[in-house]
Order: C-alpha cells, then sequence, then structure tokens
C-alpha cells in the first residue's frame, strides 16, 4: 500500500517485533487478584517517593546538587506541566 | 488463555498499531519504545477489557494516549533545554535513517510535527490513517464536530508550513 508519508523499518522488523512483544507475558507479572491491591500499593509507593525525595533535598542542600540534565528529566517525568512551569516562572520573576 | 487473547492481538495489530504510532512520533527507535509500552499496558489491562468498544479501538485509544505522553515530555523537555520544538523535530526528521519519503514527504512530516499534540494526533488518524471521525472519536473521547474543526485548523497550518518551506 502507497503511504502518505513514506517510513521505512529495518529488515525483518516487524517478525522480531511480534516475538519481542508476544514475550511480554513472560516477562510481565500476570495481571491477576493483584489488581485489587493495587491502588494501596500506589499510594503506599507515593508516601515513599514523598519521604525520598524530601531526604534528597534535604542531603543535596548540604552536599552536591542535581545536574540540570537531572532536574530536567525529572520534571519531564513528573506531572507538571508546561502551564504550570511558565506560572511558576511569571509569579517568581 | 489470557496469554493466547494477547498473542492473538499481537499477530493481528502490532504491524498497524507501529504505524498508527509512526505517524504522530516519526522516529523509528521512539515508536519502538512506545509500541512496547503499549502492549505491556494492554496485557495489564486485558482482564478488565469488556468488550464496551471493539479491541481495535481499545487498542488505538492506549496507543494515542501513550504517544500523547510522548508528544508531552518532548515538548516539555525542549521547553527546558531551551531548544525550539520544531528544530528538534526537524532534527528527528532528518536524522532518522528510515525515513524513506521524498522532499515533500519530508516538508509534509515536518509540518505535521510541529502541530500541538492532540492536534497532531487527529490530524494523523484522519489523514494518513483515514480512520472515519466517528472512529477517531471514540478513541479519543471527543466529539466529531470538535474533530472536524481540529482537523481543518490542522489541515490549513500544515497547507502554510509546506508552502513557506517553497
Amino acid at each position: 500500500m502507497k503511504r502518505k508519508i513514506e517510513y521505512n523499518v529495518p529488515d525483518g522488523y516487524f517478525e522480531s517485533l511480534r516475538t519481542k512483544l508476544s514475550a511480554i507475558p513472560a516477562q510481565e507479572e500476570r495481571p491477576s487478584r493483584m489488581q485489587k491491591f493495587t491502588p494501596y500499593l500506589a499510594l503506599a509507593a507515593c508516601f515513599a517517593i514523598a519521604v525520598l525525595i524530601g531526604n534528597l533535598a534535604l542531603d543535596r542542600t548540604s552536599s552536591s546538587s542535581a545536574s540540570d540534565e537531572e532536574i530536567i528529566e525529572y520534571l519531564v517525568n513528573s506531572d507538571i506541566t508546561l502551564a504550570q512551569i511558565e506560572d511558576f516562572i511569571i509569579t517568581n520573576q | 488463555m489470557l496469554e493466547q487473547e494477547f498473542r492473538d492481538i499481537v499477530e493481528q495489530y502490532s504491524e498497524q498499531l507501529y504505524w498508527h504510532i509512526r505517524g504522530m512520533v516519526n522516529s523509528h527507535d521512539d515508536t519502538d519504545d512506545i509500541l512496547q509500552d503499549v502492549f505491556v499496558k494492554a496485557w495489564k489491562a486485558l482482564p478488565s477489557f469488556r468488550g464496551d468498544s471493539a479491541v481495535s479501538t481499545w487498542l488505538w485509544r492506549i496507543a494515542t494516549n501513550e504517544a500523547l505522553g510522548f508528544m508531552r515530555r518532548q515538548k516539555l523537555r525542549a521547553a527546558l533545554r531551551l531548544q525550539s520544538l520544531d528544530s528538534e523535530a526537524e532534527r528527528v526528521i532528518d536524522s532518522d535513517p528510515w525515513f524513506n519519503g521524498d522532499e515533500a514527504q519530508r516538508r509534509i512530516a515536518k509540518a505535521v510535527a510541529g502541530l500541538p499534540p492532540k492536534q497532531r494526533a487527529v490530524f494523523c488518524m484522519r489523514w494518513i490513517e483515514e480512520l472515519p471521525y466517528e472512529e477517531i472519536s471514540s478513541i479519543t473521547g471527543t466529539s466529531v464536530g470538535a474533530l472536524k474543526a481540529s482537523y481543518h485548523l490542522a489541515a490549513e497550518k500544515v497547507k502554510v508550513a509546506v508552502q513557506e518551506d517553497d
């Protein structure tokens, strides 16, 4: 089929892709009874992360600081939005 | 039983989902990473999939959300590095060894990459995949009217961007 934008893939890619994806059930935890505990585990994890970040923040004030790249990756993987960052910059300028 | 169902889904939809994601994010390597995450999510959510929508709609919804998340992070990363998202998108397209299009297609791909993430997703589903608006509506949860408006706005922007490059 002629595509509107012609992209290419490496030779044999889709065969190896199917093999790789079919292996997911063997690698991932079986989605079963654990699922009903997931919200509680997530809550506990959030609490642990908050404590961890707090500790790291305290440590960092007295020792080395995070690099710009580390801070960027932390923010990128958080739920923060560009609009929230812009608001922060505007209100703190 | 569940494993077999999952393998059938991989067999039937992995290639189509690859092209769905590739249209939105351009890079082969990024598409490969996102696709892996999509199928991990699908595997985890499979027991709770009740068949309220078609399997394809359910999968396209997961894939679209994953791609939108990727585009959001890409945009945020570019902003925090004080880079232009457009120039970053151009660099991705120009440096991708798996981009096979001619110069006109390259210009279109760059113009599409410059669209805001949600508009890009709608444009790709409509223009590249030629999905009906009703199907895109089921995937995105957006009304058909809003999708038509979004698509026409996106198409206009792409047209202007391509003409500016001429």
